[in-house]
């Protein structure tokens, strides 16, 4: 299993907001296990999308030069479930920006309707909020940098 | 806009359950952050956050929850605060209640100072002027 | 991977609290991802965890009686330590209300002496059949893998050790 919640972003605005899409298939596994006859796309794996989408808005207002990590989810609630054939939407919007940590609002939307609500902040992992030591840039590797890239591109170009 | 103490508490207390997750019926003004709501350190960020944007403020790190008084050894001996560390502690909060405090100002009881009623004061003078 | 994030129930009081493990290993392969210079257990993972234990209380109070159990809000959950490969997870949940199709709990999670997370959560229960199955099928599958699963991580022995 892969530990990529999200599979495209589809707007980006940088410093602002970020909305991403997940498709829900069939073909991953965890959905066989969660459950049998029955798949639902974990809570836990929606959050996750969301983290992944809002950290990467986060990250990239340094750049991606600073590690962001998941220090808090203040809300997350859903309206119900979502499974196979569902395709899930994450619109994350920056509400804080502060040297040690940041927040965003989020919106997840099942096939275009509301359907949750998730509310995060992640501290800059530089300055860890619990003085646990930890290795520089682990956080962002090329793979959301280069799902950005041509978002920003556009921007420039 | 001038707000009433009312409507500061009312909206006060919708920012602590939206930041700490807990009832609506636990925030009494009197409510101790951390020994009550069991709030801790990403808490209280998560809260200056949320009462900027709810009363449309800016809370200018420190002025609301102060730092930098425990790790000054002019202000701290043997668990206790100086009497200087106490007066820059109410200079710092003058939105806060020392009544019971400054009886004994042991370090571990400063917790007990931040209290739902000291945020609705400081807001207060915040958006009041 | 296998979507369980218990490996272990250490303790069972019934409808009151629950205590379990879970141990993380590099075989897990979605460390690779999470993250390639330090594989550490994502934090939804330990949510995951809390929200699996929080589970068990459920169904052992309702007997079953709904297949799907699932993480419905989660509220206030702070991190505040990472889980490292070869090391362990200690999730302690304490039910606050299990009701007929909805609970809720307090847990907070260990990595040794550290706290590593804090959470509140609601649960919300169904059966399948209520999303548009035409058998019972599917609710009687789930629950006899839950059943097994329970076998393999230690529930028998710690309800035997509640009750005796």
């Amino acid at each position: 299993m892969r530990w990529i919640w999200i599979d495209r972003i589809l707007e980006f605005e940088p410093g602002k907001r970020a909305l991403t899409v997940k498709n829900i298939s069939l073909a991953e596994e965890h959905l066989h296990d969660h459950w049998d006859g029955c798949p639902i796309m974990p809570a836990s794996l929606m959050i996750e999308g969301m983290a992944q989408t809002g950290g990467i808005l986060v990250g990239q207002v340094c750049n991606f030069e600073h590690d962001v990590v998941l220090a808090k989810i203040s809300k997350a609630e859903f309206d119900g479930v979502a499974g196979p054939g569902d395709q899930l939407t994450y619109e994350a919007t920056l509400e804080n920006l502060a040297d040690e940590a940041a927040s965003i609002r989020g919106m997840v939307r099942k096939n275009g309707q509301e359907f949750g609500r998730i509310d995060i902040i992640f501290s800059h992992a530089n300055n860890s909020l619990s003085g646990v030591e930890l290795p520089e840039g682990f956080v962002f590797t090329g793979a959301f940098q280069r799902m950005v890239d041509p978002f920003l591109e556009k921007k420039d170009g | 806009m001038a707000m009433s103490e009312q409507d500061v508490l009312e909206k006060v207390k919708e920012t602590l359950v939206e930041a700490l997750g807990v009832d609506d019926d636990e925030v009494a003004p009197e409510a101790t952050l951390t020994g009550d709501l069991g709030a801790e350190s990403i808490d209280f960020l998560d809260i200056v956050f949320r009462l900027e944007k709810a009363f449309d403020i800016k809370i200018p790190r420190g002025e609301l929850f102060p730092d930098n008084i425990l790790n000054n050894p002019e202000f701290v001996q043997n668990g206790k605060l100086t009497d200087a560390g106490l007066q820059q502690l109410k200079e710092r909060m003058p939105h806060a209640d020392f009544s019971d405090f400054e009886q004994d100002p042991d370090i571990n009881k400063m917790a007990e100072l931040f209290k739902v009623q000291t945020i609705v004061n400081y807001v207060i003078t915040k958006v009041n002027g | 991977m296998k979507f369980v994030l218990i490996d272990k129930i250490e303790m069972i009081e019934p409808e009151k609290r629950i205590v379990t493990t879970k141990n993380l290993s590099m075989a897990e392969e979605y460390l690779a991802d999470h993250f390639p210079s330090f594989p550490v257990l994502p934090g939804v993972l330990m949510l995951e965890a809390m929200t699996q234990s929080a589970a068990w209380l459920v169904r052992l109070k309702q007997n079953y009686a709904h297949s799907i159990v699932v993480l419905k809000a989660a509220r206030n959950v702070r991190y505040s330590y990472f889980l490292k490969p070869g090391n362990t997870l200690r999730c302690e949940v304490d039910a606050v209300s299990i009701d007929e199709t909805s609970a809720k709990f307090k847990g907070v999670g260990y990595v040794g002496d550290r706290l590593a997370v804090s959470a509140r959560l609601e649960l919300m229960c169904q059966n399948a059949a209520r999303n548009g199955s035409p058998s019972p099928g599917p609710d009687q599958r789930i629950v006899e893998q839950l059943q097994r699963t329970f076998a393999l991580i230690g529930g028998p022995a710690a309800l035997r050790a509640a009750n005796g």
